[in-house]
């Protein structure tokens, strides 16, 4: 684990390590308190230096969304869903792009979701678990 | 210790597709509401502009073109973005600068253009007010996060696509009523059920529509109210409150934490508490946020709104009529207007112009405004000044 001093940045670390299949947290060096990376202040205790914790991108879905009407930019994504995932073992949620899911019977509120990449286009990448 | 605030005159344009440019939209709001104040430009002090895309009918900076277009160039205004909330967040801060103190008289307005963009291009500019990184980004729109909300209620509550549906029925009943409203048919249970699936569980009948328009209001001293010899009303509770700005960093999506910290503040402000409230506006985006927002603001138990709803509690004739104004749903939803709106509303209903949506012997009413899912609220609490 390094200790960082986070700056205003692009979100380069957190795609870079999902990327790599993973969620990019930071636990506050403080009171311990874990939260997603681009946050630059402790939510808890305010404290601006964490600890790079990188959580494995898998979790179960809290509640999620099928685009039937896709936004601009997702025109071409097929049937998707875009989920809020809490990533298992912590506290941490996060939400992400899954495509291919067509109706509500597919995706169980509690279903196992896991990253499978950053896409340029579409975001957070997820499959079924 | 702050001074009392009044709101002594109030106009809107009507809502939907308009064909004005942004700043005639702005303007014809801002003349009824004078007119009906009874006052000229030159008592108004200070301009509050609402408004979040004024770019797309390319004017920003839009508080000087509208004090200068009163013919009161001279006058200072702002403008104030707070997504589908900067109508109410911005009325706060022209309370606030009242209330300290620092003037006397001031238009408060709120106005939005978006229609012209076409639907595709509006749901994309709307999803700029989302923590677009984790939503947008990811390929939520609008609908589609207040359907992740549906969701998680539906899951926890056990409510069903047809108790939203009544939210949609009820509130197209009472805009029907409303000649200012966008949507003005009404609409079966089963019509909401068959519309076209936008993000499930959400159908195109649970969400308002994209509308142009312009409210404004007139707010001043106690003082200045009672020398003008006009109908006023009171604003005895005001609070502001704010929510994790993304969905997902919500430990209870059935919840929005910032219009329950709003309402807390403003109740507490008020001295009364949600049962002497007589009728309420609220943020209906979605169906599925009158549910939520009802329960946020004390009116209903935590998963009973959606039963009251069904057994016409929130009717004109029920116990809490919501929305009487036809809400966003059916009156429209103009985003930096729809705050101010609210507050038009009850200004009609208090002083006689509401007609037969009437909410019959209110006397205290409140408003709720949100923008995004919730990020930022706002509510109001006004009470009729009888004059007699």
């Amino acid at each position: 684990m390094t200790v960082v001093e986070v700056k205003h940045g692009t979100h380069e670390r957190f795609i870079e390590a999902a990327s790599r299949k993973k969620i990019l947290a930071h636990k506050c060096s403080k009171c311990g308190h874990l939260m997603l990376e681009t946050v630059m202040f402790c939510e808890k205790c305010s404290a601006g230096k964490f600890e790079d914790v990188e959580l494995e991108g898998a979790g179960t879905v809290v509640t999620y969304t099928i685009q039937a009407v896709a936004p601009e930019g997702f025109e071409d994504a097929g049937s998707y869903a875009w989920v809020v995932f809490k990533v298992n073992n912590t506290s941490v949620r996060a939400s992400g792009f899954l495509p291919g899911v067509k109706t509500p019977a597919e995706l169980p509120v509690g279903a196992a979701v896991r990253v499978k990449g950053f896409d340029a286009k579409h975001g957070l990448l997820l499959e079924k678990a | 210790m702050t001074n009392k605030v009044c709101v002594l005159g109030a106009g809107s344009t009507k809502y939907g597709k308009l064909n004005e440019s942004i700043i005639e939209i702005a303007l014809g709001a801002a003349k009824d509401a004078i007119e009906s104040a009874g006052i000229t430009p030159k008592e108004i002090q200070a301009g509050y502009i609402s408004n979040v895309f004024g770019v797309a009918d390319k004017q920003v900076h839009m508080a000087p073109v509208i004090m200068s277009n009163l013919g009161i160039s001279h006058v200072p205004g702002l403008t104030i973005e707070s997504a589908c909330g900067s109508g109410s967040v911005m009325f706060r801060e022209a309370y606030a600068n009242v209330a300290a103190g620092f003037y006397d008289c001031v238009l408060a307005l709120g106005v939005e253009k978006v229609t012209h963009t076409g639907t595709a291009h509006s749901t994309t500019l709307f999803s700029y007010c989302s923590d677009f990184f984790y939503e947008g980004g990811n390929g939520a729109s609008f609908p589609g996060l207040f359907a992740s909300m549906a969701r998680a209620y539906m899951t926890t509550h056990k409510a069903t696509e047809e108790d939203l549906a009544h939210v949609a029925v009820k509130n197209h009943d009472n805009g029907i009523l409303n000649p200012k409203a966008h949507v003005r048919k009404k609409i079966t249970v089963d019509d909401v059920l068959k519309s076209p699936v936008v993000a499930s569980p959400l159908k195109l009948l649970d969400c308002c529509p994209f509308s142009d328009g312009a409210s404004a209001v007139i707010l001043c001293s106690e003082d200045f109210a009672r020398k003008s010899g006009k109908p006023y009303m009171e604003i005895i509770g005001s609070g502001r409150g704010a929510s994790p700005a993304a969905v997902q960093a919500r430990e209870d999506i059935t919840t929005i934490p910032s219009t329950v910290a709003a309402a807390r503040q403003a109740y507490k402000m008020a001295g009364i508490t949600s049962k002497d409230i007589d009728f309420a506006e609220v943020h209906d985006c979605f169906t599925i946020a009158e549910i939520i927002d009802i329960e946020d603001l004390g009116f209903f138990p935590k998963g009973k709104a959606a039963h009251a709803v069904r057994d016409g509690a929130t009717r004109l004739t029920g116990e809490i009529p919501v929305n009487p104004s036809g809400g966003l749903k059916s009156k429209g939803h103009p985003i930096g207007a729809t705050g101010v709106g609210q507050v038009v509303e009850v200004f009609d209903q208090f002083t006689g112009k509401a007609g037969e949506r009437t909410v019959k012997n209110a006397e205290i009413a409140l408003t709720h405004n949100f923008g995004a899912t919730g990020a930022s609220a706002a509510v109001h609490i006004f009470k009729k000044v009888d004059r007699r």
